[in-house]
């Protein structure tokens, strides 16, 4: 683990490489649209998608496989071309289908990390790190200062003259982010960087990604189908399905506060109820369902009678032994199953003739048949719809 | 189970190292000795005439230029093809397949043929039509020249170098591509910096294998070479041996000894080759759809190679021979060509004792000698991929070290030994040196149908309950069908064409079509030579498909079984 020096040390590095780029970085994409054509079916893979990435904040499109995020992200660099719209990096417009201007990738002066990390066998390492700053014909010394700063930002000192195939999966990843900061990029982009890491790796590389990220004040965006990954990283999260951005908020926003199905299902294991508004009130909105009258977070948009799910997270269903008293938000049930997974217990109790899904402290004296009652905040419980 | 296994692996390597080793030691011996039949006392004379003959220089030096040359031609028209299939957007793709399978059907020495039937300078067609049509003079190109086996031995090598790019191509992370554009690299400097180098490995293991194909080939030197007096040390050697009364062995295996040296040289700096490319694997992810380049205008004229090319390899020499098995001398196509068509040469052929004798024994020794390679192959592939001890490995080696034998060279060998043998002069000589010659072509597809039978099927039918036996009949060789329907095609058509083991092995009476239609192209007799050739494409391919079609009927049967 680094200490307090190296963390200063990083730091001060992070800023020798972007010395120099002060200009805001924006990224701005209006209406773009790709469709693909496959087997005589066109696959909507951007479906008419505006969003402005703000400047110097860790950006991330998260969504399930195939929802267009990763097209998205190679609309922005430049591999892939979509069929309309406007995309501007910075102010300047790299790619319009109205004014027909299409900077080619190579001039567009991002950096990014791919999900293979495509470290280039051939090459040892310095000449990996080196290869953007070659491509800019920067005299060789200064090449050499750069890329040894960025080699040390990312904790690789001295592994200039190692072959490339010579590196394991976690160097490889540092190899490949030194590689997209040597330039000193105006946006660095990130497709699904840690999928092919193991589990305790991705971890850890997931929080150095966050400091290096945080030190440097550039503006990322960042590609993953998983929600721990990305609440845990960034600052700004889009939530994608099916080639259209669903929502975009802060990942406690994005948690606590959502309004679509999609959005909660997604983000965590949940239990999603056919619900009915039956009325609005100060502070929040009464729904029916089949647990009963259930007291909501507030939304404000819904009348009396609209059909909604509410969302109810297993982590905030508190259970308590026995029956409880009939109060607002407290509900009787049997608990079918529990199963011990070290950090808690998981498990399902039969409400109403329904089944939900609940979480509890792993030191908890619960059994399976017994009765129990919980209850929930109101502001615990989502009201979503499509 | 244990104790079987433990005597198969000794008496493969005992099978396969007499049918790999035995010709070479022959060929040492014989190069050490005086003449064939006698091995008399050890002695050098051999040595000296051979290498001490100034002659010789020149021919190395026409060797070297026909190899590397042909080398060239083979790997840089491959990569452009292989290039062009799996990056771009050229249109009518299946193509590729093709072409990189039907040269492999139409046996080299037909295509050197056709060659010469279109560009020799006294009657080639194609001379003669720029004569006739463009007033151009006698004999604008010449064929019998060193550019012109060049050119022919490229266009025969190129679908092996297609064979080894194309998958090295399609495994290829097309990221490394896209994050040099990402860095700021162009096209240009990507192709150049990034997919070059990275495909270096196989792009050299492309160019070693070729440069093995025509250092060993005969069909190009001897039709199109010998009657331009180009002689490389294939020809030369088999001018040494083929030249009746004075037939000069000792000297063909001093001479075959250097050239076997350097083949297995080659072999093996292949094989580290291919291991090296191995190591250039990097992580490989869930993949994105590599991005296809757009051509735009160059679509059309970049297709435009391609079709051209696949006319040349496949359409042209066919067409070309039918033609001159039906007009009575070499003229231009017209009508009054057309008017005095007829099957003349056709009944010739037909009525040649000689020339219906060696279709017989090709016939019969492209399925019994198949049938027998394939059945010796499925014991060795088993050894080398399922036994895995120390002595499979030897056998491994043992058996790649066939791959790297040229024909005539190791022909050599085995006459020494024939020779002292009751099998000379008779069709099982010519049976035992294809085998021992052709071995890897059968080992390779059936040791990667073996690697397909990943052990746990095996063991999941054991465990089921089904014994060895019914493992074996229900699991694993319904699993090998493909494997050994494609080894016994890939042999079975080798050895229906073989020509350069033959020439020296054949002798009356066991005469076969390759070194038939040697005969007929030496005696100028196009007509009978191009009637034969073309019934000999139609046997190959009928083998084929015949084997195909056992292979599907096989299939279901093994599987309800």
């Amino acid at each position: 683990m680094p200490g307090e020096g190296r963390q200063d040390e990083a730091a001060c590095a992070g800023r020798r490489i972007r010395a120099g780029s002060e200009i805001s970085m924006e990224i701005r994409i209006k209406n773009i649209r790709k469709h693909f054509r496959s087997g005589g079916q066109v696959i909507k893979a951007l479906d008419d998608v505006s969003l402005t990435i703000p400047a110097n904040r860790i950006f991330t499109l998260l969504g399930p496989s195939g929802c267009g995020k990763t097209t998205l992200l190679r609309c922005i660099v430049g591999l892939e071309s979509p069929d309309a719209g406007e995309i501007e990096i910075g102010g300047e417009i790299v790619w319009s289908h109205a004014k027909s201007i299409h900077v080619p990738t190579e001039k567009r002066g991002l950096g990014m990390v791919f999900q293979t990390y495509a470290i280039w066998p051939h090459m040892d390492v310095f000449n990996n790190v080196a290869y953007p700053l070659q491509t800019r014909r920067l005299p060789r010394d200064v090449m050499r200062s750069k890329v040894a700063a960025a080699l040390q930002f990312v904790q690789l000192e001295g592994f200039e003259d190692r072959p490339a195939t010579n590196l394991s999966g976690g160097q490889q990843q540092r190899v490949a982010l030194a590689r997209a900061l040597v330039a000193e990029p105006k946006v660095i982009l990130f497709d699904e960087p840690l999928s092919n890491l193991d589990a305790k790796l991705r971890e850890e590389t997931r929080k150095e990604l966050r400091t290096f990220l945080s030190e440097l004040q550039i503006t990322a965006v960042y590609v993953t189908h998983d929600r721990i990954e990305a609440l845990a990283l960034s600052d700004t999260v889009a939530v994608m399905n099916s080639g259209r951005i669903i929502e975009t908020g802060a990942p406690r926003e994005i948690y606590f506060n959502s309004t679509h199905r999609f959005v909660t299902d997604f983000i965590g294991r949940t239990n999603l109820i056919e619900a009915t508004v039956i009325s609005q009130q100060d502070t929040l909105t009464m729904v029916d369902c089949i647990l009963g009258n259930v007291a909501c977070r507030k939304r404000s948009d819904l009348k009396p009678g609209d059909a909604v799910t509410l969302c109810l997270r297993p982590e905030f269903i508190r259970l308590q032994h026995g029956d409880g008293l009939h109060f607002q938000n407290v509900f009787n049930g049997r608990i079918q199953s529990l199963v011990f997974i070290g950090e808690a217990f998981e498990g399902e109790i039969a409400v109403n003739g329904t089944q939900l899904f609940i979480k509890t402290a792993p030191d908890s004296d619960m059994r399976v048949g017994e009765r129990v009652h919980f209850t929930v905040d109101p502001d615990r419980c989502l009201l979503v719809t499509e | 189970m244990a104790h079987k296994r433990s005597v198969l692996t000794p008496t493969l390597i005992g099978i396969v190292g007499f049918l790999t080793v035995c010709p070479v030691v022959m060929l040492v011996f014989g190069s050490f000795s005086t003449g064939l039949g006698a091995f008399g006392k050890f002695t050098v004379d051999k040595y000296v005439q051979a290498y001490g003959n100034p002659e010789l220089l020149g021919i190395i030096a026409n060797t070297a230029t026909f190899v590397l040359g042909s080398a060239m031609v083979a790997t840089g028209l491959a990569l452009l093809l292989v290039y062009l299939n799996t990056r771009t957007d050229i249109p009518f793709k299946f193509l590729f397949g093709i072409i990189s399978v039907i040269p492999m059907m139409i046996p080299h020495i037909l295509f050197s043929v056709s060659w010469v039937l279109l560009l020799n300078p006294s009657n080639g067609l194609i001379n003669l039509f720029l004569r006739d049509v463009f007033g151009m003079p006698d004999a604008v190109i010449n064929i019998y020249s060193l550019p012109g086996m060049i050119l022919v031995e490229g266009l025969l090598d190129l679908p092996i170098a297609y064979l080894i790019l194309a998958p090295a191509m399609a495994s290829f992370d097309v990221a490394l591509e896209e994050s040099s554009r990402v860095c700021g690299g162009t096209t240009l400097r990507t192709l150049l910096r990034i997919t070059l180098p990275v495909l270096r490995p196989a792009i050299l293991a492309a160019f070693i294998l070729t440069l093995v194909r025509s250092l060993a080939s005969f069909a190009v030197p001897s039709v199109i070479g010998m009657p331009g007096r180009i002689y490389v040390l294939a020809t030369y050697i088999y001018q040494s041996i083929a030249t009746g009364f004075a037939a000069d062995f000792g000297k063909a295996a001093a001479i075959g000894m250097s050239v076997l040296a350097t083949s297995i040289t080659l072999i093996y700096l292949y094989r580290h080759l291919t291991s090296e490319s191995e190591k250039y694997v990097t992580i490989s992810g869930r993949g994105y759809r590599p991005s296809i380049i757009q051509l735009k205008g160059a679509r059309y004229p970049l297709f435009g190679v391609v079709g051209i090319l696949s006319l040349v390899l496949i359409v042209l020499p066919v067409v070309v021979l039918f033609y001159t098995s039906l007009v009575p001398y070499s003229m231009v196509p017209s009508a009054r060509a057309f008017s005095m068509m007829s099957w003349k040469h056709w009944i010739e052929v037909i009525h040649d004792p000689i020339s219906l004798l060696s279709l017989k024994n090709s016939v019969f020794l492209g399925v019994v000698g198949a049938s027998i390679g394939v059945m010796l192959s499925v014991f060795v592939a088993y050894a080398i991929v399922k036994v895995r001890s120390y002595a499979s490995g030897i056998l491994e080696s043992l058996s790649f070290l066939s791959f790297s034998f040229p024909g005539i060279v190791i022909g050599v060998g085995f006459m020494w030994f024939f020779v002292r043998t009751p099998l000379y002069a008779t069709i099982w000589a010519l049976l035992i040196g294809y085998v021992a010659t052709y071995l890897p072509y059968g080992v390779r597809p059936l040791a990667s149908a073996f690697i397909q039978v990943h052990s746990h099927l095996e063991e999941s039918s054991r465990v089921c309950g089904a014994g060895a036996f019914t493992t074996m009949r229900r699991i694993v060789i319904p699993l090998l069908i493909p494997g050994i329907v494609s080894a016994w095609i890939l042999m079975a058509s080798m050895f229906v064409r073989e020509l350069t083991l033959s020439v020296v092995l054949s002798r009356p009476g066991s005469e076969v079509l390759a070194v038939q239609i040697l005969r007929f192209a030496e005696d100028g007799l196009w007509g009978q030579l191009s009637a034969l050739g073309i019934m000999m494409i139609f046997i190959s391919t009928a083998l084929v498909l015949a084997a195909t079609l056992v292979g599907i009927w096989l299939k279901p049967v093994a599987g309800s079984a």
